[in-house]
This record gives structure tokens, sequence and C-alpha cells, in this order.
């Protein structure tokens, strides 16, 4: 019923108004996207999860180490299939801020155990037919230009190279996961290569981590529980969780910055509704001599409503729009830059539908109260503010 | 004798204000002909826009009744009486009381879009409105860029657009000089003369109201004498 003449005419009185509402609508949206995406980034690894792998750690903590024989007594436990270990390698390329993950890992059984984890079949016979060579992550390959072929050498700040120089890896492959819980920006090298490298100065190198993967339809519980007694009397007690809980833990690191993010979102959300009702009203201000015109023409009460709610609903689709269109546009930047702090930064279609939601819902909140008045409004009584 | 096209029977009206109320009509009784054209006069605060805006629909009475077009105003409810004005009513004000992001075309084509028209047959009557009151050739300006005197014939085709049996026009010379006040009134006086609209005109100024056919007198929210200047221009053929 609301003429779009009338909505745009009337956002078109005040453009600047009109504008920056626009676009404060534009940056609130946009930060809902981004600040919904952080958490389902989270949240990605654990829904992603393979039921059938289980992770085993130090009950202490994931920094402290485990003895490498554990695995075979692993290996020997009831409904585990298959054991493969991580030890966090903690170099770096050239310079300290170059930061990016690499784990010792035991190749022959990696990609069966992370079927997640793609590499061409030639480069995965490369890498496992030589123990000095590495595999890299797509978005690792392409921050530092590194080729298959090349020579990365690493400097071993946890664990230094005998003999004072730093170490060197050969890319043998470069993969991509399509997998959240995998990262596409971490270097997998031999486990033999590290641990034969280090015994030369005396050092028995330590695991971060076991993943075991178990047969299908087991108790993970039970399995849990095996593990954990397994080692309740060894040097290092140990905790075992399934992938899903193991990835929930890095969520949890993170202490309670879902809760914190949501109180930032809700917010931003409250702050830009006030804004916009504000704004809604002062338009509404300047027309009720006209919304009296109107009704003395025989404009309905529900008409006036609707060309308020209207005006709100336009102001605030297109600065949610916007608001959209920026978050989507910059995701493939943010998820680079963000690339070693924050692996795997997408934007859902969920938080996508989410963000239109709170537009809609916006609009039509911010529009509400003004509507209603220029539907109570009495025509004489606005008539008679123009006398 | 014509059914009246404007009956008041008894209507009161009182404001209240804080603790005080105010009885603005007092049972008023009053009937206006069909095709004449009536001045209201009566000092500042009798009534007039009170009285005005109950005919025209806009405010309902405390006590009594009205009958205006053929419809009595207090059996509708208030979206049918938002149609039963876009029909039956045209309004004039004294302020200018043009949309005024509007253009004149626009503000005249407004009422327009309550009617079954067509978007062609709209902006028909709507350029036919503005060359009758003379401003064919200021369709697209917009209010701001109009003087008084235009703008307030802009409101008068705006008023007609819809060809309704009644207008209303609260001081629609108030604020406007002698010879913009003389072609608004010329301009009345032809749609009653050539439209047999009938016309009720709130007014203070003697020389306005000598314009219409009858001037009604209004006091204290009661009717005072009622002045018959000639007759109605159909009676005068
Ligand atoms: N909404 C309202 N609330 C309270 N009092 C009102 C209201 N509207 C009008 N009045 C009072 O009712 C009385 C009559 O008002 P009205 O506007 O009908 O007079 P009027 O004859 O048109 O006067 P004027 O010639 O100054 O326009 C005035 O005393 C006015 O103050
Ligand atoms: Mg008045």
């Amino acid at each position: 019923m609301a003429s779009f003449q009338l909505v745009w005419r009337n956002l078109m009185r005040r453009p600047l108004r009109s504008l920056l509402t626009i676009l404060s609508l534009a940056v609130a949206i946009f930060l809902i996207c981004g600040l919904r995406s952080l958490i389902t980034t989270l949240n990605a690894g654990v829904a992603a999860a393979d039921n059938r792998r289980m992770a085993v750690m130090s009950k202490t903590g994931l920094f402290v180490e485990l003895p490498i024989k554990y695995q075979a007594t692993l290996d020997r436990l009831p409904g585990v299939e298959m054991t493969t270990k991580f030890q966090w390698f903690g170099g770096y390329y050239r310079s300290q801020k170059n930061f990016f993950a690499q784990f010792a890992i035991d190749p022959a059984n990696l990609f069966e155990m992370y079927p997640e984890c793609k590499v061409s079949a030639e480069e995965q016979a490369a890498f496992l037919g030589d123990r000095t060579s590495c595999i890299i992550g797509d978005v690792l390959a392409s921050d530092f230009g590194w080729k298959v072929g090349d020579n990365v050498p690493l400097i071993g700040a946890l664990h230094p190279h005998p003999d004072n120089k730093a170490w060197e890896f050969r890319v043998a492959g470069i993969y991509h996961s399509s997998a959240p819980n995998f990262d596409n920006r971490t270097m997998f090298f031999h486990w033999d290569y590290f641990e034969k490298t280090l015994e030369a100065n005396g050092v028995t190198p330590g695991v971060g981590v076991f993943s075991m993967r178990v047969a299908q339809g087991s108790d993970v519980a039970a399995i849990k529980l095996a593990v954990e007694q397994a080692f309740e009397d060894s040097e290092q007690r140990v905790a075992c969780e399934t992938e899903a809980d193991f990835q929930r833990q890095f969520v949890t690191m993170f202490g309670n910055i879902p809760l914190f993010v949501g109180w930032i979102g809700g917010g931003v959300v409250l702050a830009i509704l006030l804004a916009s009702i504000n704004t809604m009203l002062m338009s509404m201000r300047e027309q009720t001599v006209e919304i009296g015109i109107q009704k003395a023409l025989g404009f309905t009460d529900g008409a006036m409503f609707g060309l308020l709610i209207a005006q709100a609903l336009f102001l605030c689709l297109v600065g949610g729009g916007l608001g959209i269109a920026v978050a989507a546009l910059t995701q493939a930047p943010i998820a680079t830059w963000m690339a070693a702090t924050f692996p795997g930064y997408a934007i859902t279609n969920g938080t996508f539908a989410f963000a239109a939601l709170v537009t809609l819902l916006l609009g039509l909140a911010a529009g509400a109260v003004p509507a209603w008045r220029a539907r109570n409004l009495r025509c004489v009584e606005a008539l008679r503010g123009m006398d | 004798m014509t059914e009246a096209m404007i009956r008041v029977k008894g209507v009161t009206k009182t404001y209240k204000r804080g603790g005080e109320s105010l009885r603005v009509l007092d049972r008023l009784g009053l009937e206006m002909e069909e095709g004449r054209f009536y001045a209201l006069m009566g000092p500042s605060g009798s009534g007039k826009t009170t009285l005005l805006n109950l005919i025209g629909g806009l405010d309902v009475p405390d006590e009594g009744d009205l009958f205006v077009a053929g419809e009595n105003l207090a059996e509708l409810s208030s979206a049918e009486l938002a149609h039963w004005r876009s029909r039956s009513v045209g309004f004039v004000f004294q302020g200018f009381n043009l949309i005024p992001v509007l253009s004149a075309f626009e503000n005249v084509e407004l009422p327009l879009k309550l009617t079954p028209l067509s978007r062609a047959e709209r902006r028909q009557h709507a350029e036919h409105a503005l060359k009758l009151v003379g401003l064919g050739d200021r369709m697209h300006h917009r209010p701001k860029q109009l003087s008084g005197g235009q703008e307030q014939r802009v409101a008068i085709a705006r008023a007609i657009a819809s060809d309704p049996k009644v207008i209303l026009a609260d001081e629609p010379t108030g604020d406007l000089d002698r010879k913009s006040a003389d072609q608004v009134l010329e301009l009345l006086v032809q749609l009653n003369r050539e439209f047999k609209k009938t016309i009720l005109m709130v007014t203070h100024d003697p020389h306005a109201a000598n314009h219409a056919q009858s001037i009604v007198h209004l006091d204290k929210g009661q009717l005072g004498r009622i002045e018959e200047l000639r007759p109605a221009a159909a009676a005068a053929r």
C-alpha cells in the first residue's frame, strides 16, 4: 500500500542522515557476520570431527610430552585399529614472526588416518620415499611461495639441530584438506628423521599427541577408560578424548570467548537498533503534518503504519544487505589474513541467513515504534500542529 | 427542496485538558443544501475548525449525529470513514498543506491512488485539475518552488481531483495577500457555480465571506444568525 515513491522521497529528504544510517547498519551487520563466523569456525572442528578417531595426550596438559613407547601399548589395546603420533616441532622460517605449525608424524599411516588430507599419489610416494622430506598445506605453500622440490630451512627453536644449524626439509608434496578440523597451513615431516637427528645429540624426543582410529561401532567410552587405566601407574598419566572432545578443548582453550563474542554481537545489535529507532522517530516527527494530511485525504491508519515501517525496512535492508555483501566479498582476504592465528575462517550459509534475519528484524523493530505512532496519530492533532 | 448535503444534529464536542473540560460545540444543529457555497464565520476559538473537522469525518462528536453526502458518519468505522473521505470530501487547510517531497502533480495525484483509476487516468485527472486552477505549467514544481497562492491552488486542485461532492476549506486565504486570495476565492466560486460543489469555507475575512451565498455565524459553540446573500447558483439560473 505504501507507495515506493513516498518511501524513497522521505528518505531522500535527509540524504546524509539516510546514508549514515545505512552505513552504520552495514558496519553492524558486517560485524555480526564476522563475530558469528569466529564461533562457527571454532565449532567447525568439533562438528567435522571423525567419530572413530580419538586423541591421547598427557593428563597434565597438551604441552607435556608422552614417552614414545606408549604407542606400542596403545596398539595392543582391543578396539584400536591404528595409531599415529604428532609432535610439535616449534620451529620458524627465517624469523619468529613467520609462524606456522610443524609436526613430526608417522608418514606410513597419516593419509589413511586422515583421508580428508589429500595429496596426489606421486607426491605421497615421494614423501614416503624421502625421510628428510615434508608435505605442506596449500595455504602455507602459497603464503611463502614454496613449490614441490624446494628446500625449506627451519630454525629448531624448541628442538635445536645437533649441528647448530637449520633443519632442512625438502617439499615432497602439497596437500589440501577439505575439512575444517585439518588445517591447510601446516607442515608434516618424518618422525624418524626427527628422532634420529636428535638422538645424535643424546636427546630422546617425546610425543605430544597420539591419534588412534578405533574399530567401527566401538564403545568409545570403554576405550577411553581402558586407555586411561593402561597408563594409570606409568610415569605420565594420560587423557583420552574423542576427536570431537579434543577439538572442543581448543574452543574452551579460548575460555569463554564464544560467550564473550555473543555479548559483543548482542551489544552491536542493540546499539544499532536504538540508533535506528532514533533515526526513524526523527524522520516520523518531520512527517507528522504530512501524515495528518494523508489521513485527511483518506489514507488509512494502516497505510500510514506501512509508510513508516517501509522506510525503516528499506534503510535496514539496504544497510544490512551492504554489510552482508561486504562480509561475503572480504571473506577470502580475511581468511588469508587470519590463517596463521585462526585457521579455517569461513562464513557459513547459516551465518548469512542469520545476518539476513537480524537485518529484517532490525527493520521491523526500528520501524515499529514510529509506525505505531503514525498509525495512532490523530489527524486533527497532526494538522493542528501546523497552525 | 433538495435533501441537505450536510446535516448536523445536536452535535456536542468537548475537549478535556488537564482537569478542565471545554465544551466547544453545544448541541449544534445546522443544515446545508447541496450545491451551495457557505462561509463560516466566528470569533477565534468559537469552534469553527472543530465543526469543519467533524463534518469532514476527521474527528467524532461526543453527542449528536452528522449526515454528510448521504452517509451517517457515526455508522462508519475508522477505515470506512477514511474511504468515505477519499470519495466524498476535499480538504483545503489554511497552512499550506502539500506534501513537500512531492511535486504539484504528484500531490494532486496522491488521493487518486486511493481510487480504482488506472495510472493513465490518474495522470489525466490530475493534469486536468491543475489546468483548472491555472497551474498547468507548474506541474513539476515542488511546493517550495511555488508561491503561497499557487500552493493553495494546488491544494484546491487536489481537493477536487477525485470529484468529491463537498469541499471543506479552513481559512484557505488566511495566509495570502489580497490578489492571491482573490484568485483562490474566484476558484471556489467557479467550482461551486460550474461543478455544483457544496463548499463550506471558514474565514475571518468579511471580504472573503462575501464570495459565498450564505454566511453562517458561530459563537461560543452555538449557531448564530445565517445571512442569505444570494440564491444558490442552481436556483439563480
Ligand atoms: N485537541 C484539543 N484539545 C483541547 N482543546 C482544543 C483542542 N482543539 C481545539 N481546542 C480548543 O477548542 C476551542 C475551539 O477551537 P477551534 O480550533 O475549533 O476554534 P476556531 O473557531 O477554529 O478558532 P480560530 O479562528 O482561531 O481558528 C479552542 O478554545 C481551542 O483551544
Ligand atoms: Mg480554526
